[in-house]
């Protein structure tokens, strides 16, 4: 049961993971806590929901459309509402980060109505739903073994991006020091975009994956996740990316073994108390490094 | 010129006469509008429960529809005013508000969750309207206020007889609970509960979620070890269809029992292939030969479940306590509760309804189950069901 648990509690751990890089990135680069990321994840959701389902797309380009699309949606968001706020007060954008999430969340219920919704299990290769391992009276399905393989893989990528290619550098320079990266001549508004398109590629992926996975899409399920995932980023330390996948490994199995031997009424509360624990005892997250006041 | 100057007078005088019976139509059409007699109907239209809110919406309008066909209440138009409580306790309050203040309205009919009739309660006891709910199932409902009433049985009733069903007629042994942490989910779980361990079946878990959970893996993973012969899910369908395919992925083949709260579509439709051969107590399960369940589908191209029956009736009570005592709110609730006998009863679709000195009905509890992605009449019943 101990290593079933475990298993459970990495497959959600991992998604958490996906949703709260999208968080830290973004609060790396311009320290804004984008409350709408959570919406983006519930938009992959049904965006592969609608072109898997109802346009027929195989299920794995429709993965990938989505996350193009998701792409395409943080970028706007980020030109609409928050750019015109880039040297506003930080309160300002994140006032507009809310607004953003509950208008997302509203034109979802507009588009594809407040029930809950299942994926349609023809949509999805039917094999995802059987059975790959069972060892020691575990379990382990062949959707599990393709979330873990999908979020390495895009973990992976992500970490190649940011260590080894010019545009993650000047990321890293911008979250750095913004004014310093400006005078070596990296372009603000390009960096931003970029990160807004990957933060919310990674978090349609994880909608998708977590929609297949419990069967299920809602309009308000961007919410739970989205916080769950900001608490997993602050838990890492918010804007360290490799923090931000430890928060979520260590959030999702905290919380599915705080179910099992607990109670369940509290793996919310469970989540929360892992994450205000470790900031008591670690202001600046797992693997978050103390600042200097940036002048 | 003169032409067009001459034809003025003549045109604004056109004018005010298409006025004038422009206006009267319009004012004969708010007089007619005026002297409808509304009925508020509230339940749960939006949010985590909207499925049953559609059937309960549609079963009410059909009631109402007939009964405007047949020349209304004395001659008087009925309508609906519809009140979305969205399943929320905070917005069933605030429903309750608006049709409390409204003094037009004679009677409420709702709300379904027995969260929200509970919500809901104190604002129409003080108003002194009455709340004639058609789902609440909570057993402290009626019991609490004069002016609440329901047409549907207790769950301190229903959840023994799942407890009875399962030991007499599955020959079930050991059963593990799930329960939705509200006052229907708790109310029905203490029932099954407290039963079981009287007859000696053996609870082997008791699980609480939150609405709008989906993960259930680590509570399944944690009542597999434990090896049960069946899960009973004390919640509504959504959690319900997830639990059931939640515990098909991780191998756990046991029976599924649950309640009326899983009785909709949305659970088939959510949970498909895992729901079948899930048993479950319903209020009622129409034939297809049923007249009520024929004039449904006819309206509206599908089969009618319990809800849309318990609203069609609940709806009917309403009309019927209208046409006895006029629309006056204290003589309607002494006129409910004045129906203690079988011969005072209102024979509805859904069975006779009869109040005790608390406002609670005693119907019977039928089974269903899921066959081939349909809720059909369970092969066996109780024989007191």
């Amino acid at each position: 049961m101990f290593l079933q648990q475990l298993i459970n509690g990495l497959t959600l751990g991992g998604v958490y993971a996906l949703i709260a890089v999208g968080y830290t990135m973004v609060y790396g680069v311009i320290q804004l806590i984008n409350f709408a990321h959570g919406e983006i994840y519930m938009f992959g959701a049904f965006l592969a929901y609608t072109f898997a389902g109802t346009l027929g797309v195989p299920f794995y380009l429709a993965m990938v459309l989505s996350m193009l699309c998701c792409a395409g949606l943080g970028m706007l968001i980020d030109l609409v509402a928050y750019r015109p706020l880039r040297l506003a007060p930080r309160l300002a954008a994140l006032i507009t980060a809310i607004g953003v999430s509950l208008f997302l969340q509203n034109l979802a219920r507009i588009l594809w109505g407040a029930q809950n919704k299942p994926f349609p299990h023809a949509a999805v290769p039917a094999y995802l739903h059987e059975t790959a391992l069972r060892f020691a009276g575990v379990t382990v399905s062949y959707l599990q073994l393709f979330m873990f393989a999908v979020t390495l893989a895009m973990m992976a990528s992500l970490h190649f991006i940011i260590t080894r290619t010019r545009y993650g550098k000047a990321m890293r320079a911008c979250a750095q020091d913004r004014v310093a990266a400006y005078l070596m001549g990296i372009d603000m508004d390009r960096i931003v975009t970029a990160t807004f398109a990957l933060g919310s590629a990674m978090g349609a992926v994880a909608g998708v994956l977590v929609g297949v996975y419990f069967n299920v899409i809602f309009p308000t399920m961007g919410y739970t996740a989205g916080v769950k995932a900001f608490a997993a980023a602050v838990l890492g330390g918010i804007g360290n990316v490799p923090g931000a996948m430890l928060g979520g490994l260590v959030l999702g199995i905290g919380e599915a073994f705080g179910a099992a031997y607990l109670s369940s009424l509290y793996s919310h509360g469970i989540a929360y108390a892992i994450m205000i624990l470790v900031i008591v005892l670690r202001p600046y997250g797992l693997l978050g490094k103390r600042e200097g006041v940036k002048s | 010129m003169t032409g067009v100057t001459s034809s003025r007078p003549r045109l604004r005088g056109l004018f005010a006469i298409a006025a004038v019976g422009f206006l009267a139509l319009l004012l004969n059409a708010c007089g007619k509008e005026e002297q409808a007699i509304p009925i508020a109907l509230a339940g749960p239209f939006t949010g985590n429960a909207a499925a049953f809110g559609d059937k309960v919406r549609k079963g009410a309008e059909l009631m109402v529809e007939e009964v405007n066909a047949r020349g209304g209440i004395n001659g008087v138009k009925v309508k609906l005013l519809i009140g979305d409580d969205a399943a929320d306790p905070k917005e069933a309050a605030t429903v309750a508000q608006r049709f409390a203040a409204d003094a037009r309205i004679p009677i409420v009919v709702g709300h379904l969750n027995s969260s929200c009739t509970l919500a809901a309660q104190p604002i129409y006891s003080r108003a002194g309207v009455v709340e004639l709910s058609y789902g609440s199932t909570n057993p402290r409902i009626a019991e609490n206020s004069p002016w609440t009433f329901r047409n549907i049985y207790r769950d301190d009733v229903q959840g023994p007889t799942v407890a009875r069903y399962a030991q007499t007629i599955l020959k079930l042994r050991k059963v593990a609970v799930f329960y939705d942490n509200d006052d229907y989910g708790i109310g029905l779980k203490t029932g099954f509960v407290d039963e079981a361990k009287r007859i000696g079946l053996t609870i082997i878990a008791e699980e609480a979620y939150t609405r709008e959970s989906t993960d259930f893996t680590p509570q399944l993973t944690k009542i597999r070890a434990a090896g049960p012969d069946a899960i009973f899910i004390s919640g509504l369908y959504n959690e319900a269809a997830l639990i059931a395919s939640q515990a098909r992925k991780l191998a756990i083949r046991t029976q599924l029992l649950s309640a009326d709260g899983a009785l909709s579509d949305d659970l088939i439709k959510i949970g498909g292939q895992a729901v079948e051969g899930l048993i479950l107590s319903v209020p009622y399960v129409f034939s297809e030969e049923d007249p009520f369940a024929k004039r449904f589908k006819e309206k509206y191209g599908e089969f009618p479940d319990s809800w849309a029956g318990q609203a069609y009736d609940a709806v009917g009570i309403a009309i019927a306590a209208i046409t006895a005592v006029g629309p006056n709110r204290a003589k309607i609730r002494d006129w409910l509760a004045s129906r203690t006998t079988k011969e005072k009863g209102y024979q509805g679709v859904t069975g006779l309804t009869v109040f005790d000195e608390h406002g609670d009905v005693k119907k019977p509890v039928f089974f269903a189950t899921v066959k081939n992605g349909k809720f059909v009449p369970a092969a066996q019943q109780l024989p007191n069901g």
